[in-house]
């Protein structure tokens, strides 16, 4: 299985993410780019709208499985664990 | 379960009329509607509304009661439709909001698609200001301000879609002042209102007693924090605290809690920030945050999340306890530029 996920979901995330913040640029944002800190800045809102909207589209619960969110490391990370529940 | 929010539907509840069949001359606010909402407001229940009407009907409601709105939907869609997208937006849960509809379809179609909203007829409102679910315990003078802070949040995020920028260019565009200090007496009412009513920022996932956050206040073995919070737009006042235990070289914070009103303004990673600080100045080793992990305080979760804290077990449904720690001897997180700890 591939670990970084597919293209589809990354480039599904980007545009989730490019939604829940609010912020066009991020539509190119890097799949290594750390999603917590500066650059994407996430934060308990823009957080909270990504879950919601990842377990919508893909049902995948991630708050529910991943107690430390280390899925949300990057939109790399996301996408395999997503992959990984979904394939 | 407490009501936090009433939502309104216009025609024949909130106005005594029907807004589009009126003619020139918009049908005037029912008398009764419009005193019971102001009694609530009072009590720091908040106001809504749900209508199939233009945008302009909801200006003019808000004009003719003199109440503060802080949500409007005005549209053609599903109703239960617009009671979800308000219970999102004010980050409520549903059992957490009332609907009241004059239209006995309107209030089945609610009732079976959010079935934890209270669904009541202008009827059964005209007596609810007597109701337990109406009657919050405590009335702080945040919570009586509640109505015009939310009404600011309207405005705030008009201009937050409008701004385009990140999030930190749009919370210093809006001057906003996090300011951190120690509670005194006067702060345990809020204190207390905040740790019954945070569900989405509540550590403990529990409340604490006026007379249990009065003797940690006075505590030498504890550090009882408040935040308050303030911008342009208005002053949002005393939105979260926390309650420290400093014994030894291990900070434990028994309570963290921030009003969802402040979240996406910079207050809680403000305070994670502050208190890593401290408990680093005062010579702990580590700062641990136990939390009662739950669907519901997700939110809490990604705030420890960005601010470095791990937790080694917990947060499965039989196990829910989680223990979040981080250690003090890195780098710690900065105190962002708009906080200030006092």
């Amino acid at each position: 299985m591939r670990r970084d996920g597919g293209p589809e979901i990354i480039a599904e995330l980007r545009e989730i993410l490019t939604e829940a913040t609010g912020r066009a640029e991020l539509a190119g944002v890097g799949e290594q780019v750390p999603l917590f800190g500066a650059g994407v800045g996430l934060d308990s809102l823009t957080g909270t709208l990504l879950l919601r909207e990842v377990h919508r589209r893909f049902g995948v619960d991630v708050a529910g499985e991943d107690l430390n969110l280390d899925a949300l490391a990057t939109l790399g990370t996301l996408a395999a664990f997503i992959e990984e529940r979904t394939a | 379960m407490m009501i936090k929010c009433v939502i309104w539907d216009l025609d024949n509840t909130m106005l005594s009329g029907v807004y589009l069949e009126s003619g020139s001359q918009p049908p005037p606010p029912d008398p009764a509607m419009v005193s019971v909402a102001a009694e609530l407001a009072d009590r720091g229940i908040l106001h809504a509304i749900a209508s199939r009407n233009p945008q302009e009907a909801a200006e003019y409601a808000e004009k003719a009661t003199g109440l503060q709105f802080a949500a409007v939907e005005c549209g053609w869609d599903r109703k239960s439709d617009a009671v979800s997208r308000i219970v999102a937006d004010l980050a409520m849960a549903p059992d957490a909001v009332a609907f009241v509809d004059d239209d006995l379809y309107e209030r089945a179609e609610v009732s079976f698609r959010v079935p934890e909203a209270l669904v009541l007829s202008p009827e059964d409102m005209a007596d609810a200001v007597g109701w337990a679910e109406f009657s919050p315990p405590v009335v702080t003078d945040e919570a009586r301000r509640r109505g015009e802070m939310y009404a600011e949040r309207r405005l705030r995020q008009e201009e937050a879609r409008a701004f385009g920028g990140s999030r930190d260019e749009f919370l210093r565009y809006c001057g906003t002042r996090v300011s951190i200090g120690p509670a005194t007496p006067g702060d345990v009412p809020r204190l207390h209102e905040l740790s019954v009513r945070t569900h989405q920022f509540n550590s403990a996932g529990r409340g604490m007693t006026e007379a249990e956050l009065a003797a940690l206040t006075g505590s030498p073995a504890h550090r009882v924090a408040t935040v308050r919070l303030h911008d342009r737009f208005g002053d949002d006042g005393l939105v979260g605290g926390s309650v420290v235990e400093t014994a030894g070289d291990a900070w434990t914070v028994s309570l963290l809690m921030m009003s969802c009103r402040a979240m996406g303004r910079g207050v809680i990673e403000a305070l994670l920030a502050w208190l890593a600080r401290s408990a680093a100045q005062a010579g702990a080793a580590t700062l641990a945050v136990p939390c009662l992990a739950s669907p519901r305080n997700v939110p809490l979760r990604l705030a420890l999340a960005g601010s470095g804290f791990r937790a080694a077990e917990g947060g499965t449904p039989d196990q829910p306890a989680a223990v979040f720690t981080r250690a003090l001897d890195g780098p710690l997180p900065e105190l962002p530029e708009w906080a200030t700890a006092v």
